[in-house]
């Protein structure tokens, strides 16, 4: 595992006032790259997300989602809403370098929360708002989960191709698993509030503003340069013309052969066939041109074999081709455990768990997750009297009062 | 190049990481990303690619339909470009020149080739002993599947991503363009980090992003709930376990839909007021978020009834006016359209060198003080060659023509 010598925001405190998924993923990849995150949550339940699907276990709900989102966290309760809340917020955002909040636009000025004050507040401190169509425009405050920032992005409506879409042309544009928009605007949350701390001392604090939207077309922006070139995609458009998801005996995998030694090496896979050796098909525009019987011949073949053979022989013969992996695949697999990619995580219930840390590793090494999830204000003490100063007594009555 | 010194100054407006300059040897989409970000946020970008094996966008591609070059790719804007041929060594050399005085070096080739180069973090170190590098790769640089050839669907079946994207009742899905773009961007997450880092402490880094592994954190919550419980997810459509409605809705037009998201008790009843239901208040079908799921697909038909008579922008106006989630399926033609992204700067006009002018995408963050821009054009293929062989490194132009007369530079 890596430890703190590799862990790059090391040192950094960050503080985060996040209700939704993709301001907490932003916080979960700091904590996770080594920055101190401390999580601000409502008193008493804490959290929505806590009791947000996937979940753990049902009675009491524990969220799977939250658990992944928040590995690594501090966690302390303030009602921002009161004055004594919002002042110890202020003492927490004092010793931090960068804020992340998800407060809607126009909720922010009665909170104190909106870029102005903080600029004045705080003038060191990097404010990374995050949320789903901006702090800034028309759409600023419209309410969006998932769903509806995927589709703002524009991949939603390219959903689903291929064999999804031949099966089933009719329904409605597909969303991606869980969420993936929030995720992005997570990923590229972090991108801006780094960015934002390499210029912190020679230019200071300042107010970033990230969309999810705004992230999720920039991921997309495939389909606004075909449209520059033309092309307004669709997902009957967009499939490939042949390969993809095939079915096998005992699961699916997916192929694609953009190059034509990687056509060949498929033709080789499926042991030189008579169809597939036709002259004709060495072109690769006559095989787009008859992508519907190429499919067929590949779909009917592949029906009769299995997924580990394929994968194995195939990428011998370099046909790019992986199996639909599932999670047990995943959490089993020689590559998972060479790179180490999940990290015991001690849940309540279930004792050590594997848990997935980072798609990177630094230095050779991979991340490792620190601590799992306590409950909301599991920290109270440490934070606002052992390291803010402040006396138990103080915080004991601030907790009759609905403070913390 | 240093780079803390030159970072922007107050006042100044620079970009982030104006003064920072990226050695860019990625190609296709999801390394040439990484390092659109970076570039995006100010970075000088130098993209190394060679007449022998130009970037894609640079050829025909015949599954597209594009019979020619093409005139403006996304992820190679806002850099600059030069010809350097890695099988001669003195390319190599040049190369190992060009990241001396760089501070960060992007790669996506198959694990192993910049071992065969000679350019591994290792010998880069030894040129540039506190370089930040960022490889790319399908399966990472490690492991006994660190060989694997992929692109962007099958990045996403390996790392369970595209496994859990489907109906039901259907087959598994490829995920597309935004499973390579997502590995770049979750690279250029890293390698900001890491040269923050480096800014710190003096040390370089190596960061080794898997794109596979990407695609498992988006399913991280699924593999956690796994992991502990035993329970496998399965695929579920545009559900989402305990919230309907939740689902895109016919509209008037053409392949027209709008997404609709009713994720508690009061908006249930702002939505039933808005659609003018109350009866569905008093529907014991529809009395808890849990029976609501239960009877989804009823609703779902009855609100599709609604949504059918109306466009998506009237569907969406009505419903964020009493504040429930909604918001037309985009196009990209309604993205380049949107005023709202337009006004932010998500979506720009730029004009190329023969005069094209077309809307990309620009830069998806707004930064108070350091703004991040999107001003140069694709360039053309080593059209920076005398800037950086000339200016950066210090060649002669005699120097410079005879390497290209030599097919180094080429």
């Amino acid at each position: 595992m890596s430890g703190e010598r590799n862990a790059p925001l090391a040192g950094f405190t960050v503080v985060e006032h996040a209700e939704g998924v993709a301001a907490s993923y932003a916080g979960r990849m700091m904590a996770v790259m080594g920055a101190t995150v401390i999580k601000v949550e409502p008193p008493g339940e804490g959290s929505g997300l806590r009791r947000a699907a996937p979940l753990l276990t049902r009675d009491p709900a524990a969220s799977a989602l939250f658990h992944y989102l928040n590995v690594g966290k501090r966690f302390v309760t303030c009602n921002v809403g009161s004055s004594d809340g919002r002042r110890l917020l202020d003492e927490l955002m004092a010793r931090a370098e960068l804020f992340i909040d998800d407060t809607p636009v126009r909720r922010r000025p009665a909170l104190r929360l909106d870029p102005q004050s903080l600029a004045v507040q705080h003038p060191q401190l990097v404010f990374l708002s995050v949320l789903p169509f901006g702090a800034a425009g028309a759409h600023a405050d419209y309410r969006a989960y998932e769903l509806n920032v995927f589709h703002a992005g524009g991949e939603g409506y390219l959903m689903p191709n291929g064999l999804t879409l031949e099966t089933f042309p009719d329904r409605p544009p597909l969303k991606i698993y869980g969420h993936f928009a929030e995720f992005i605007g997570g990923t590229s949350a972090v991108c801006a509030g780094v960015s934002a701390l390499l210029v912190r001392d020679n230019v200071g604090g300042q107010f970033v503003d990230v969309s999810v939207q705004d992230a999720n077309i920039s991921v997309g922006c495939f389909a606004v340069q075909r449209l520059g070139d033309g092309v307004l995609e669709s997902r009957h458009g967009r499939s490939f013309k042949y390969g993809g998801v095939l079915e096998c005996r005992d699961g699916h995998i997916g192929v694609l052969t953009l190059e034509q030694r990687q056509w060949e090496g498929l033709v080789k896979l499926m042991g030189d066939p008579e169809w597939a050796l036709d002259p004709a098909l060495r072109d690769p525009l006559e095989r787009s041109r008859r992508g519907a019987e190429i499919n067929e011949r590949l779909r009917a073949w592949a029906k009769t074999q299995r997924v580990d053979d394929l994968v194995k022989k195939g990428q011998a013969l370099s046909v790019p081709l992986a199996k639909y992996n599932e999670p047990a695949d995943i959490l089993e697999s020689e590559q998972s455990k060479a790179r180490g990619i999940f990290a015991p995580l001690d849940l309540p219930v279930f004792g050590s768990v594997p848990a997935f840390t980072a798609p990177f590793q630094l230095n050779g090494e991979a991340l490792g997750v620190t601590c799992a999830v306590a409950e909301a204000g599991a920290d109270n003490e440490a934070i606002w009297c052992e390291w803010l100063g402040h006396k138990t007594a103080k915080l004991e009555q601030w907790g009759q009062h609905g403070v913390v | 190049m240093g780079s803390s010194e030159q970072v922007a100054k107050p006042g100044t407006e620079m970009p982030p990481l104006h003064g920072v300059r990226v050695a860019d040897f990625t190609l296709h989409a999801a390394g040439p990303f990484c390092a659109h970000i970076l570039a995006l946020l100010g970075a000088e970008c130098i993209k190394i690619e060679t007449a022998g094996r130009p970037d894609i966008f640079r050829k025909p591609h015949p599954v597209y339909g594009r019979m020619g070059a093409a005139t403006f790719d996304q992820v190679a804007s806002n850099k600059l470009s030069v010809e350097l041929n890695l099988k001669d060594p003195r390319g190599v050399d040049l190369a190992k020149r060009l990241v001396a005085v760089s501070d960060i070096v992007a790669e996506s080739f198959r694990p192993g080739v910049m071992d065969r180069l000679g350019l591994n973090y290792e010998a880069l170190k030894a040129v540039k002993p506190d370089i930040v590098m960022v490889s790319v790769s399908a399966s990472g640089q490690t492991g006994p599947e660190r060989g694997y050839a992929g692109y962007a669907p099958l990045f996403g079946a390996a790392g369970g991503l595209g496994t859990l994207t489907g109906y039901e009742d259907g087959p598994p899905t490829e995920i597309r363009h935004v499973m390579d773009h997502s590995t770049g961007l979750t690279a250029a997450m890293a390698v900001l980090a890491a040269y923050l880092r480096k800014t710190r402490t003096g040390a370089g880094q190596h960061v080794d992003v898997a794109a596979r592994e990407v695609a498992c954190g988006f399913i991280g919550d699924a593999l956690l709930q796994f992991a502990a419980t035993g329970v496998t997810p399965r695929r579920m459509g545009n559900d989402a376990p305990q919230i309907a409605p939740h689902n895109v809705y016919p509209c008037t037009g053409d392949d027209a839909w709008v997404s609709i998201v009713v994720a508690d008790e009061d908006e249930w009843r702002t939505f039933a007021r808005v659609l003018q239901r109350p009866e569905w208040l008093t529907d014991a079908r529809f009395a808890s978020a849990q029976m609501r799921w239960t009877h989804r697909r009823e609703l779902d038909a009855q609100i599709s009834a609604w949504t059918r008579g109306r466009s998506r922008e009237e569907a969406t106006r009505v419903l964020q006016a009493a504040g429930v989630a909604a918001f037309p399926s985009y196009t990209a033609q309604d993205i380049v359209d949107d005023a709202h992204l337009n006004e932010r700067g998500t979506i720009k006009s730029m004009v190329g060198p023969d005069g094209e002018s077309r809307k990309v995408a620009g830069p998806p963050w707004r930064f108070s003080r350091t703004p991040a821009k999107l001003d140069r054009w694709t360039p053309g293929l080593g059209e920076h060659n005398h800037y950086v062989f000339g200016e950066l490194l210090g060649l002669s132009p005699e120097e410079i023509e005879d390497l290209v007369q030599a097919k180094v530079i080429y």
